[in-house]
């Protein structure tokens, strides 16, 4: 599989950036941490777009970077090679959309197509991104949800080999992100291009994210795939504690009942269909994949299938490793067959039910989860 | 009243215009994207004209332009005719004396147009010469205007510069504004009353127009 090499070694003023990663050149990428962890410094340099003009006290100084993707260096220090951020074909979906204002949206969403001779199809684009009504426009006539289409669909058509996304729905109201989120999503069904998201929004990371690299201070502290990082990283829900993923895809639909039926590893789990209440939130159709994340505080143990119980999913499981955690506590980590489960257990109930690596019983969790 | 002067004015102010806007335009394009510590310094002199009485910039443009000085002797190598006294020397001290009126409109339009748009030219393929083309310059076509019309209409104007290195040759260095002084000096206000009232109304026009476009672009003074 064809790997982005990150490493980069650089600091301004008091901030030291420390990344080295390994991405795989597909799918999409989320990088997380909270604001000021130097995820846009980073895609900045990415792009080749840092300070170049800045006086001396603001210069990034570079002590090492290399950065290479499909067998093509962007930058290395050691070879002295930087390219130009128009030498890059790498293209960018600012926060704050950058339309030029002095052209329409086709002009906007040509001006890439034609420097690069992409020779990707305009029209399946337009259409893909609902924009064909909107070409004549200049950008001032648009709304935030359609000037963020608009700007994907410019990075897109200049076919660039990484597609860097700098928290595209954070100008946005609560309304447009729910409905941007679905093009996003298209952009990796249908197209091979690699995509580095930031975000610092654990829902869109849930639904989006394939690959995730979490910063901290500077410093990439992580990387692995969403559902082992959730197990590793407590820092991506870190007020609820441990959190894992379970995947899998919406089997029925019990509106009546506000729940829905997901089949997981062979097992039909109740989840409450809209545990966010939000106006906009797309209904989930039948057979649609699904990820739901929870917390490992909500998830009880149990000898036996208990029957009488208000808690609505039981499962079996399989104790893979028991952690000891802070005050009395010990978090087990579980499988739920191919999948990991996560349960935060008092010292007191490991002795009582003799829990140890290797038995088998019950996990039981209530339907409130958090879904994609 | 005679037509020489008009003429002479409005070439002097054409060609001034057109120089200014050929070395103003990269001047204003540096010192609106540079963040050097030398900056300021430059941005100082460019503005000089807009403080200097221009008696003291006419005098040192003076000593500049004579077969003595640094530009009269490098005039020298490829020219037999002196500066001072020329319409060449005028066109020299002119481009001096409107640089301001040309620089700040082009430096704070091109500001305007910022870094953010222009980074994103860049991601799609644009070099730095395409992207001046094709969104700083589409972007900062009023700044274009106000320039040229104020500097036009600041060359129009000049008169102490004007006196210091170009005389009062008729037909040569003798414009406008030294016309009407010469018929005020021998109180023929009649005549001064022509042209001076054509300047008022030109100029007040030029201004007119120019703010009336965009406020943005102001003269910083």
């Amino acid at each position: 599989m064809q790997m982005l090499e990150i490493f980069y070694q650089a600091h301004f003023n008091q901030f030291q950036l420390q990344v080295d990663c390994r991405i795989p050149a597909q799918g999409i990428t989320v990088l997380f941490g909270e604001s000021g962890s130097g995820k846009s410094t980073l895609l900045n340099l990415l792009a080749g777009l840092n300070n170049a003009h800045e006086s001396a006290q603001h210069k990034m100084h570079i002590e090492q970077a290399r950065f290479s993707l499909n067998n093509i260096v962007y930058d290395d220090s050691e070879q002295k090679i930087k390219l130009k951020p128009w030498q890059r074909r790498i293209a960018y979906v600012f926060q704050d959309n950058r339309l030029f204002p002095h052209m329409t949206v086709l002009q906007n969403i040509r001006f890439g197509y034609k420097r690069r001779n992409s020779s990707l199809d305009q029209q399946a684009l337009i259409e893909q991104f609902k924009i064909g009504e909107l070409l004549q426009h200049y950008p001032q006539q648009l709304s935030g949800g359609q000037k963020q289409r608009v700007s994907m669909v410019r990075a897109l058509l200049s076919s660039p080999d990484l597609l860097i996304m700098d928290e595209p729905l954070a100008a946005l109201d609560y309304n447009s992100r729910q409905q941007l989120l679905p093009y996003i999503e298209s952009i990796h069904q249908q197209l091979t291009i690699p995509v580095l998201y930031v975000s610092h929004d654990i829902k869109e990371v849930l639904r989006l994210a394939d690959y995730i690299v979490l910063m901290q201070q500077g410093k990439s502290i992580a990387q692995g795939e969403l559902a082992e990082l959730c197990v590793s990283q407590p820092l991506l829900t870190r007020a609820e504690g441990p959190s894992f993923i379970l995947q899998g895809h919406v089997s029925a639909l019990l509106n009546e009942e506000g729940l829905l039926q997901m089949h997981c590893e062979g097992y039909e789990l109740l989840i409450a269909a809209q545990p966010d209440k939000q106006p906009g939130a797309q209904p989930l159709n039948n057979g649609e994949s699904l990820r739901i994340l929870l917390y490992a505080r909500d998830v009880s143990l149990c000898l036996l299938p208990a029957d009488n119980s208000s808690i609505l999913n039981t499962v079996p499981v399989r104790i893979d490793e028991i952690k000891q955690q802070d005050k009395g506590k010990q978090l087990l980590l579980c499988s739920l067959g191919q999948q990991r489960l996560l349960a935060t257990i008092s010292q007191r109930s490991v002795n009582n039910l003799q829990l140890e690596v290797g038995k088998q019983l019950y996990a039981q969790f209530k339907a409130t989860a958090m879904i994609k | 009243m005679e037509w020489a002067p008009i003429l002479i004015t409005l070439k002097l102010a054409t060609i001034t215009t057109l120089i200014l806007l050929v070395l103003g335009t990269p001047l204003a394009w540096w010192l609106s994207q540079s963040q050097h510590r030398f900056k300021v310094i430059i941005e100082s002199v460019v503005a000089l004209p807009l403080v200097l009485p221009p008696t003291v910039l006419g005098f040192y443009l003076l000593i500049a332009l004579s077969p003595q000085g640094f530009i009269g002797e490098f005039w020298s190598l490829f020219s037999d005719s002196t500066l001072t006294f020329s319409f060449s020397g005028l066109v020299i001290g002119s481009v001096i004396y409107s640089m301001p009126f040309v620089v700040q409109p082009l430096q704070a339009s091109f500001e305007t147009v910022g870094r953010p748009l222009q980074q994103a030219a860049w991601s799609l393929g644009a070099n730095r010469l395409d992207t001046f083309r094709h969104i700083v310059l589409p972007l900062s076509s009023r700044g274009f205007l106000v320039a040229i019309t104020l500097g036009f209409a600041h060359t129009v104007g000049e008169f102490g510069v004007v006196l210091m290195i170009g005389g009062n040759i008729p037909e040569v260095t003798q414009v406008l504004s030294i016309v009407i002084y010469d018929h005020v000096e021998v109180l023929e206000y009649q005549q001064a009353h022509a042209y001076a009232a054509g300047l008022l109304v030109f100029s007040f026009v030029v201004l007119l127009t120019t703010y009336s476009l965009n406020k943005k672009f102001r003269v910083r003074l």
